[in-house]
């Protein structure tokens, strides 16, 4: 029977960190991955941010195999008619870079290369069928016939995880917590791209639309960023609503690639790759259910991605390195009980990744089911220049912009400002409770020490 | 809304490349789908991998041209599909993903 420390399965930016970190740490190490190459089951909808990783690897300007370097960020709000658009061109960028575009089936085989180079055995064409259990402990994986075993697995195997299913810790994927991608790569002349999206040689530019209350649905989104020699365009939108409303989403990507501001962009393009991608939403699986007997979800299989903001990378390489850290700590104990492993938490804890899954979850909260109010107040947002657009003074009901930016503003400013108002008050109130229950504590504790003291 | 230039699915797949499986990896219980009223999985799936068959009241459904997205396991109301990754390293290679 053949036995190491650590099975992870998934070589995407989770598994590869926590290989990664394991080896280094010199903690034997298995990294499974079902496709031929890393990445090549991947899609990817933005661009990549490069923080934790260039703290991994400080020497990745070496061969990194990037696409561009992002320096401009056009965030836009899209209803259709209207687009609101923040641009953010950022030229320190230009020469410490962060951003990038990438093909993921590059990326993820070199990120996977540097595992395997610290020592990780990467074994790809792997495909886990199922968890080995004794007494409802996890102690290895079922691949096909072939069993491997293993103190702890990590399961950093995407959405549909297949180690949190088998381990019992994912008990259902909600279809209105999900979002599914659409994306086409186009072809298009280096030349054409700089020239359309304002940008130099080997600069990039990604744009994020936001769609609210467009066509029937009520949130979803655009992205459009450039490759070297390519623009990926994609749609995505929540799955519940595409059921609900009966959107074919595809039908939805061709549409958009007539609509003016998309179609300048990429015309006279043709296609290289048609792709689709599906992934969660925000605050889909409880902290408490990320640990168990021998097992650890890291990554998108545990719901600890910035779906949100659109940053899946860091994120999830942010969870595979604390999950590297709990699991060195089980090695040192010698013990990997979900008692021990429920350090993770305290890993997690001290990056943003709680508070992450927190917020995102509250987003998400936000626009699931009749909830539509953030959609609306979008929308809204996004009409705010429509007097703009149909100035007639002949007409007795015209409001002059300046007015109406005002009103839509004090419907933004008035609960704000009841929230400001009332949160400190809350807050300061739970702080004086707290604060007194400290102090009485304090007392009781002195007065029994004292009480001790005098009865001895 | 399809425009002048505007490619079919079916054109859009043939730039994807796929390692076909032997052994299928989404299995449809079609028995089920003749009192399915909704049928989302028609509309969900990019690569239109469900149709419906008029002229013999039945779904013609195709795992080869998958990309493995998996939103059809997600909103199927009878749990008609069994739905699992492909083996052996086969399926869907995204180059420029």
């Amino acid at each position: 029977m053949e036995k190491t420390t650590c099975i992870v399965v998934g070589a995407g930016p989770a598994g590869s960190a926590c290989a990664l970190s394991l080896s280094r740490k010199g903690i034997d190490t298995i990294l499974l991955e079902r496709g031929r190459t890393p990445g090549e089951k991947n899609v990817s909808s933005f661009v990549l941010f490069m923080t934790e990783l260039k703290r991994l690897i400080p020497e990745w300007e070496e061969d990194l195999p990037v696409e561009r370097n992002v320096v401009r960020t056009d965030q836009a709000i899209f209803t259709g008619n209207d687009i609101k658009m923040i641009t953010s061109y950022n030229y320190d960028k230009i020469d410490d870079p962060i951003t990038f575009t990438a093909f993921r089936r590059r990326f993820d085989a070199w990120f996977a290369k540097k595992a395997k180079d610290a020592g990780a055995e990467l074994i790809t064409g792997m495909t886990v069928t199922d968890l080995i259990k004794d007494k409802g402990r996890v102690i290895g994986v079922r691949v096909g016939d072939e069993e491997l075993y293993a103190d702890v697995v990590v399961g950093a195997d995407g959405y549909y995880s297949s180690v949190g299913e088998k381990a019992g810790l994912i008990t259902e994927w909600d279809p209105a917590r999900c979002t599914l991608g659409v994306k086409e790569v186009l072809d298009l002349p280096p030349e054409v791209i700089n020239e359309r999206f304002q940008v130099s040689d080997g600069l990039g530019c990604e744009m994020g639309l936001w769609h609210y209350n467009y066509g029937k649905l009520s949130f979803g989104g655009t992205t459009l960023y450039t490759n070297t020699d390519s623009v990926s365009l994609g749609i995505f939108a929540r799955v519940g609503e595409l059921k609900e409303k009966n959107v074919k989403l595809h039908d939805e990507l061709d549409k958009l690639k007539q609509h003016p501001f998309i179609h300048n962009f990429i015309e006279g393009s043709t296609l290289r790759e048609y792709q689709a991608h599906i992934i969660s939403h925000g605050g889909r699986i409880k902290p408490e259910n990320l640990y168990g007997d021998g097992v650890l979800l890291c990554g998108e299989a545990g719901g600890l991605m910035d779906t949100a903001s659109g940053m899946g990378v860091p994120t999830c390489m942010t969870s595979g390195l604390m999950a590297a850290e709990t699991i060195d700590l089980a090695v040192k104990k010698n013990d990997f009980s979900a008692g021990t492993l429920k350090n993770y938490l305290k890993f997690l804890d001290t990056t943003s990744m709680l508070d992450m899954v927190h917020e995102s979850k509250r987003y998400s909260d936000s626009l699931v089911g009749n909830n539509a109010g953030r959609a609306n107040y979008m929308a809204d947002i996004a009409d705010s220049y429509n007097n703009y657009w149909n100035a007639d003074y002949m007409s007795k009901d015209y409001h002059p912009l300046f007015l109406n930016l005002y009103l839509k503003a004090g419907k933004f400013f008035v609960p704000s400002l009841i929230r400001w108002i009332v949160t400190p008050i809350v807050k300061g109130f739970s702080l004086y409770k707290k604060t007194v229950e400290k102090i009485k504590r304090k007392i009781r504790s002195r007065f029994y020490e004292w009480k001790k003291q005098y009865d001895s | 809304m399809s425009g002048k230039n505007s490619m079919t699915v079916d054109e859009k797949m043939s730039t994807v490349k796929i390692k076909i499986d032997k052994e299928a990896h989404i299995t449809v219980n079609k028995e089920l789908c003749k009192n399915c009223t909704d049928r989302p999985c028609l509309i969900i799936c990019a690569a239109e991998n469900y149709k419906w068959d008029e002229k013999s009241d039945d779904l013609v459904f195709n795992y080869e041209g998958c990309l493995e997205c998996g939103a059809c396991r997600l909103i199927c109301p009878l749990n008609a599909i069994s739905w699992s990754y492909p083996k052996h390293g086969c399926g869907v290679k995204f180059r420029f993903g």
